[in-house]
């Protein structure tokens, strides 16, 4: 920070009044102030993304004496342009908790005992060794996390793929992003949007679908505000599932009954071809329609398989589909007046308007997470807006790095970093860039994150090693996953930088470094990668996850594909992966140039960033001489999908009478085991809370505060309710926040998932009510 | 400026402004929406305050009224202020009046200053709550004693945003007492323009401190 | 354009009044100790007059007990 040099006066006579009553009067504290002023005052800045979110905002980190003391936003970095929200403005804070983990630990005898780290990673190699010899390549597995930075995922990917031979690598965006990269994948082919934020300084028209921006992508939610205030005619649509933040910034806000989207998107559509607002030139040049298999259920029992098929359908063929839904038959399914239908359709199909549609968890924990995706790039690609300024369908992200780490390196049971190991040409590549023999890589993907913990409960994995990430918290219906993780032969690694649900079930504790006390990149929502030098160093034996899977892989004796220096590992890892995204779908900024910009989108051709791909003027990889190439898909075209409504996969019903959501709150993030640690974080949200709608509290019989019991077929939790407080549920449906590990409301939802993209959804289960 | 000239002076402002305030209501009026106003500390009127809030009333800095000032009209922080000036005796303190010169602040040439806005104009019967002062003499000595207002700036780190260290109840509105030329400088905002006061600012409502989070 | 700090010792039981009166006057910024009857005080003037009229704002202060200088400064151009 540049004081001036009247307030570096006025810092030095604090300091010195500091000094003189800590001579007179010893353990004289003056709160939060002394801390500061015991280091020279004098603080540097250094530039990072910051650890939360995906929004990706640019922090600066104030350094002081070694130690982190303050942040500011990054006036460089064009997603936040210098502004953060109160989680940024106080993640250093989340380094200092005073329960961090410092030391490795061993279970012995039933108790967690200190260990020296080298001891510990001796333990897992041996561990992880024995359990492969004796119970085959696939029952030894790795969980990592959208919060691991990009060297951490390369390297599990590099040795769980590509040496040890199994695909049993998985990491949380499985819960959180699965099915935008399904939807995506079957509508164009390759992964993450076309557009970038740059897109809410030219729309008109933002809808949010199931998306409560101003809590939980509160950043670029206060850019959408700004872009309304500058000009006339800008609006904001909220269309949800219950009354938040967003609800009250919105011009309009649309309530439907959950998982009745389905209908309502393709309600519009059937409006828009009603009314001839299709852009019949954009969708003879750059669209194909197809459709998939239906009634395709909902995963909840072991082993569950589904693959689809798609076959191909014309425009009329289309058009037939479409005549189920009719906004007045949608209006009596979903419960959206027919004319707000009719009113959404005139948003998209007017040629005037630049509209932009945001979602994140809501559509994509979903049973029919893919569908929901499709269905709103049908929209799109109905009225040919997308890939231009202002015009964009854009899926957000919830973790820093769940596009950049799990994504684009590709750490989920089926991807390479450069496609899928059932493509042999990617698993060559592969197996060049690793040094390893082809064989090694199994073409078959093993286990998708839900089905990994059912085979860790069923015995199937025995070695589950975990990092950066809270599994013990966040599984649904987390009764049955913890108690499998619990089973006597099972051994659970656990990397983490605090206690957890999860430690708390480790045989082994590794403590990690942690965002800025190590060297990373993460890559955000937008296709933009940034890179984050180490700035403080991590406590006690804290190490990077990286290190610690290069530790246990050189014990392991890959010594050759783990060659590298601590000096300098994570350049040379950056510089080995890059190879897989070579050429101009994909490129990568070199390491030189991600270390001196406040991140750097792809593909990056020629030292030239692409803000909207699929559209010569701004993407090199642009190649048919038209406006449009979606080079994604064989038939260079975007693909319209027919994709009915189904039910959800467990609806209130006469004994289970209400619906459950949860979610989050703007001021934890996750599972809190960080935020919760920062003060003003704590005092903000001290606690979870089930959100009823005022009516059904009073029948019920409870106010503010008072107890109530949330029982479904898995299990119940009983905790204060909350009435008109963040936000407000519709009759018959509560809501519950999950950051809390003291409320584990996962202990009551259900582990149904997409069965395209293998994600749960936790915004849609039965469950029946009692005042405690 | 005599007595009857300043009267038929005010009541013209009063008109004008009242054309404003109609206007300013309508605006904020989401016809057919059915989102209720009463939840989140009816966070809703922050948002409507800084979309319908013209630029330079966002921004605008006069200087004039201080921290001093603010808490020498009020009993104990939190308390609603005495009408720190005159008033007709005739005056009823219903919406045409207070309301004329407070929803949307403005520069009066009556008392050479500019008005402060308040947060709640949704509550019309003002003199329920602000008292006139017709004498600064005391019935009888009080030892009445207040507690300390809170502490500017109590940032969490040199950088980073305060919380918000008052109770929210009728004081919903961020943008009314913080921004603009009415608001007193000490706690007026320099970034104003921006659309969400609690994207930064957590709002810390109780009045005790919290212990820290451990796990149990 | 002084600056000086000093340490504020309140009158028996007279904390928070000092805290109060101290705050209230112009120029003055207080950093109150947490567990000691302490007050750090900074004052931070335009001028020497503005500087001698606080200092004598300050001695009148009934809730004082005594004030001890910790740092001065004072830019002589």
């Amino acid at each position: 920070m540049r004081l001036d040099r009247r307030q570096f006066i006025k810092q030095a006579a604090i300091s010195s009044a500091f000094a003189t009553a800590g001579a007179l009067f010893p353990g004289i504290s003056f709160g939060g102030w002394s801390s500061l002023a015991q280091n020279s005052g004098m603080i540097s800045w250094q530039k990072s993304p910051c650890r939360f979110c995906g929004t990706g905002c640019g922090v600066l980190v104030g350094v002081s004496d070694g130690r982190a003391v303050a942040v500011k936003g990054d006036p460089n970095c064009s997603v936040n342009k210098g502004l953060c929200c109160m989680k940024g403005y106080h993640s250093v804070q989340a380094l200092y908790g005073k329960d961090r983990l410092t030391k490795a630990m061993v279970r012995k005898n039933g108790s967690l005992v200190e260990v020296p780290i080298q001891e510990a990673l001796d333990l897992i190699a041996q561990k992880l060794q024995e359990t492969k010899d004796k119970h085959g390549k696939d029952s030894v597995a790795m969980y990592g996390s959208g919060q691991w930075t990009i060297p951490d995922g390369y390297v599990a990917s590099k040795l769980f793929k590509g040496c040890l031979g199994t695909n049993n690598v998985e990491a949380n965006a499985r819960l959180c992003m699965a099915s935008a990269v399904t939807g995506f994948m079957t509508s164009f082919g390759l992964d993450e949007p076309m557009g970038c934020y740059e897109d809410i300084d030219h729309a008109n028209v933002f809808v949010t679908w199931g998306n409560n921006m101003a809590e939980m992508h509160p950043v670029l939610f206060s850019r959408m505000l700004a872009q309304r205030k500058r000009k006339v005619d800008v609006k904001i649509i909220d269309f949800a599932t219950r009354y938040t933040r967003t609800s009250q910034a919105a011009d309009k806000t649309i309530i439907f009954k959950p998982q009745t989207d389905l209908a309502v998107a393709n309600a519009i559509c059937y409006e828009i071809i009603r009314n001839d607002w299709v852009n019949s030139n954009f969708v003879n040049e750059h669209v194909s329609f197809h459709k998939g298999k239906t009634n395709i259920g909902y995963g909840t029992e072991d082993h569950f398989v589904f693959n689809d098929k798609a076959e191909p359908m014309s425009f009329d063929d289309f058009k037939v589909f479409l005549e189920d839904y009719t906004p007045e038959k949608v209006e009596k399914l979903s419960g959206v007046p027919a004319k707000d239908i009719k009113y959404l359709a005139s948003l998209y199909g007017d040629p005037s308007v630049k509209v932009t549609s945001f979602w994140c968890m809501g559509m994509n924990q979903h049973t029919r997470g893919t569908w929901i995706n499709n269905l709103v790039y049908n929209i799109h690609l109905l009225v040919g807006k997308i890939s231009t300024p202002g015009n964009s369908p854009f899926s957000l992200t919830g973790q820093p790095s769940a596009c950049g780490t799990v994504r684009e390196v590709g750490t989920l049971t089926h991807k390479l970093p450069h496609g899928v190991v059932m493509n042999e040409q990617d698993r060559e590549m592969a197996a060049d860039i690793w040094d390893v023999p082809v064989e090694n890589i199994d073409p078959k993907p093993s286990y998708h994150t839900v089905e990994m913990f059912r085979a860790l409960d069923r015995g199937d994995i025995k070695f589950i090693w975990i990092q950066v990430t809270n599994p013990m918290v966040t599984m649904p219906n987390l009764i049955r996953y913890r108690d499998g993780a619990l089973k006597d032969d099972r051994f659970v690694v656990v990397s983490d930088v605090y206690p957890t649900p999860t430690t708390d079930v480790a045989d082994v504790i590794l403590p990690a470094a942690m965002w800025i006390e190590q060297e990373g990149m993460y890559g955000n929502s937008e296709r933009r990668t940034q890179h984050f030098a180490q700035i403080v160093d991590p406590p006690g034996e804290a190490m990077s996850d990286t290190w610690q899977i290069i530790e246990v892989a050189r014990r392991l004796g890959f010594e050759k594909q783990f060659p590298w220096d601590e000096s300098d590992y994570i350049e040379k890892i950056w510089e080995e992966y890059r190879r897989f995204h070579a050429g101009p779908k994909h490129e990568m900024a070199p390491y030189s140039v991600l270390t001196q910009r406040s991140g750097v989108q792809w593909p990056f051709v020629n030292g030239k960033e692409t803000r909207w791909r699929f559209n010569p003027k701004y993407d090199p990889a642009c190649t048919n001489g038209k406006e449009y190439d979606f080079y994604g898909k064989k038939d260079n075209r975007a693909w319209i999908w027919a994709r009915p409504y189904e039910p959800a996969a467990e609806s209130p019903d006469s004994e289970y009478n209400f619906w459950l959501n949860t979610g989050r709150v703007l001021e934890h993030w996750h599972t809190g085991s960080m935020t919760r640690r920062v003060p003003v974080l704590h005092n903000a949200v001290p606690s979870s809370y089930v959100e009823l709608h005022p009516e059904d509290a009073a029948e019920l019989g409870v106010v503010n505060g008072e107890r109530v019991k949330i029982i479904s077929r898995r299990g119940e939790i009983t905790m204060p309710a909350q009435i008109n407080g963040r936000g407000v549920p519709v009759r018959g449906m509560v809501f519950v926040p999950f950051f809390d590990e003291s409320y584990l409301i996962n202990e009551v939802t259900l582990d149904a998932f997409c069965p395209i993209s293998k994600q749960p959804d936790y915004k849609k289960c039965a469950v029946r009510l009692e005042k405690a | 400026m005599n007595c009857q000239q300043r009267k038929s002076l005010s009541a013209v402002c009063a008109a004008l402004l009242g054309c404003a305030v109609l206007l300013l209501i309508s605006k904020n009026v989401r016809g057919e929406s059915l989102v209720p106003d009463n939840f989140d500390n009816q966070g809703g009127k922050i948002f409507a305050a800084q979309q319908t809030t013209p630029p330079a009333n966002l921004e605008a800095d006069s200087g004039g009224r201080t921290l001093a000032r603010f808490y020498s009209l009020r009993q104990y922080p939190g308390s609603p202020p005495q009408i720190p000036h005159e008033v007709d005796l005739s005056f009823s303190g219903t919406e045409t009046d207070c309301l004329s010169c407070h929803v949307k602040g403005g520069y009066s040439t009556e008392f050479a200053a500019y008005a402060p806005v308040t947060p709640h104009p949704e509550n019309t019967l003002c003199y329920q709550c602000h008292a006139p002062i017709e004498t600064e003499a005391l019935f009888v000595e009080t030892q009445w004693k207040s507690i300390q207002p809170p502490r500017l700036g109590q940032s969490f780190l040199s950088s980073s945003p305060p919380p918000v260290p008052h109770s929210l109840q009728l004081r919903e509105n961020c943008v009314a007492c913080h921004t603009g030329p009415g608001a007193v400088v000490e706690i007026r905002v320099s970034h104003a323009s921006r659309g969400d006061c609690r994207q930064c600012h957590a709002t810390v409502v109780q009045s005790a401190p919290l212990s820290e989070f451990e796990r149990k | 354009m002084p600056i000086f700090s000093y340490l504020a010792m309140p009158r028996e039981g007279a904390r928070e009044d000092l805290c109060t009166e101290l705050s209230n006057l112009e120029y003055c910024q207080i950093i109150p100790a947490e567990n000691k009857e302490i007050v750090v005080l900074v004052t931070d003037t335009p001028d020497e007059d503005i500087e001698r009229s606080l200092q004598l704002k300050l001695k009148n202060l009934t809730s004082l007990q005594s004030l001890s200088l910790a740092f001065g400064y004072d830019e002589q151009d």
